[in-house]
């Protein structure tokens, strides 16, 4: 029963020899020091904590260590080394859709799923991908606008 | 793994199910919210057995692991659960919550177990010793109180699909997305040569466990449109003398008279 958790964090295989109950996102920000994670609610309502399991979005302040195990892991500071972020980071920029930047990383991270599985998707379909995620300083119009101007700028990357 | 058992197969989670302590982690958005630091974790949530999606005659079984993304994707997903999981939470609780897990968590506000009880679904139980098969409505013995062994864990859903075809399905919350329902309400009416052929209802969120009579469900069943309509009012007082909602974060009477609402909502959307 002494065997660490195996998984891949950001493309980089590690094993974490911690409790399988502890949280992922205590484990990403304390142990693993990635602090683009980000903590808001702690109960699965506002998305700060938004990471990529597999590739599907997961809050990862209700994901225990043990359910990691095998899998992807992949946060705001891996994703930002893609293509696609560098997409996203200027439409972001481009309407000035960040503002504190609390939310943002989780923000991202939702958009990525949302392009991911919609590459020109409505207001609708980016406005349902984004409604786990809050964010208390844009008013959600220019965050809309920058994943329209990166589905149109990004065309082919998704 | 220190603290969890990460097994690849639900014979070799029985084992461990029978041998050791330990709280079965299926999407863990209900159990994450408080989690006890002191918890064992049986990690089935990516068991193949417990996964599966499939119809036989007029059965639907699905696994107790399946997720809300992977039903509300699936094909053979009745429009009425789609209806319900579409609802639920965001996307990003979609991707991890199961339909198992929200079972055994045993709240009545529970989204997708108030149409396991409108369609009088069944859960299947195995421990390493037994498997057996008993109604949702005896499962929920009580608030959190449920008639699971600690060995056993809840393996599938059985759904009967005959009757779902015709519904109604409300949540009554605070906002569209992320809400938690103050009243929920699931209702299935299907004609059949002008006669009520079937007719069930079933509430969330006002009582300890989800509210399904279908005693009071029979007095539609079998009557001409003209008569149900006379039994309109006698239907009504009935489920108004059986609604004794909690009161928690809205009112008591608010509760029930939002029941009755959308139980008169419900018939008069089938022309009764």
């Amino acid at each position: 029963m002494n065997q660490g958790i195996v998984f891949k964090l950001n493309g980089q295989p590690v094993s974490y020899t911690g409790s399988a109950a502890d949280r992922l996102l205590d484990v990403l920000r304390q142990t693993y020091r990635l602090t683009g994670v980000k903590c808001g609610c702690n109960e699965g309502e506002c998305g700060a904590c938004s990471v990529l399991i597999d590739g599907h979005l997961a809050n990862s302040c209700m994901v225990a260590m043990g359910r990691v195990e095998n899998c992807e892991v992949t946060t705001i500071e891996g994703y930002s080394q893609t293509e696609r972020f560098q997409v996203l980071e200027q439409a972001y920029a481009a309407v000035s859709a960040v503002q504190c930047g609390y939310c943002i990383p989780g923000m991202i991270l939702a958009s990525e799923c949302v392009l991911a599985r919609h590459p020109h998707p409505s207001e609708t379909e980016i406005r349902l991908g984004l409604s786990g995620n809050l964010c208390r300083c844009t008013g959600y119009n220019a965050i809309v606008k920058a994943i329209q101007i990166a589905a149109e700028k990004g065309e082919g990357l998704w | 793994m220190v603290n969890g058992f990460s097994p690849a197969t639900l014979q070799e989670a029985l084992e461990i199910r029978a041998r050791h302590s330990v709280t079965p982690y299926a999407g863990g958005t209900d159990l994450m919210i408080n989690p006890d630091p002191d918890a064992v974790y049986l990690f089935v949530n990516h068991i193949p057995e417990m996964k599966q999606i499939e119809q036989r005659g007029d059965q639907l079984h699905l696994g107790a692991a399946c997720t809300y993304t992977q039903l509300l994707e699936h094909p053979l997903t009745p429009a009425i659960l789609k209806a319900a999981i579409d609802l639920i939470a965001a996307p990003a609780i979609r991707n991890e919550g199961t339909i198992g897990g929200n079972i055994a968590n045993g709240s009545a506000k529970a989204d997708s177990v108030l149409i396991f009880f409108v369609a009088d679904a069944s859960l299947k139980l195995n421990s390493q010793s037994a498997e057996r098969i008993i109604p949702i409505r005896d499962f929920y013995r009580e608030r959190k109180q449920l008639d699971l062994r600690p060995d056993e864990l809840i393996t599938e859903i059985i759904l009967p699909t005959k009757w779902l075809d015709h519904y109604y399905y409300k949540k009554v919350g605070a906002r569209k997305a992320l809400a938690i329902s103050r009243v929920v309400f699931a209702g299935l009416l299907t004609w059949q040569d002008d006669v009520i052929a079937h007719c069930a209802t079933a509430f969330g969120a006002v009582s300890g466990v989800v509210l399904r009579c279908p005693e009071l469900d029979a007095l539609l069943i079998g009557k001409t449109r003209s008569e149900a309509q006379a039994a309109k009012a006698g239907y009504l007082a009935a489920f108004g003398d059986m609604i004794a909602p909690i009161q928690g974060r809205v009112s008591a009477e608010y509760r029930k008279e939002v029941c009755l609402n959308l139980l008169t909502d419900f018939l008069t959307s089938n022309g009764i």
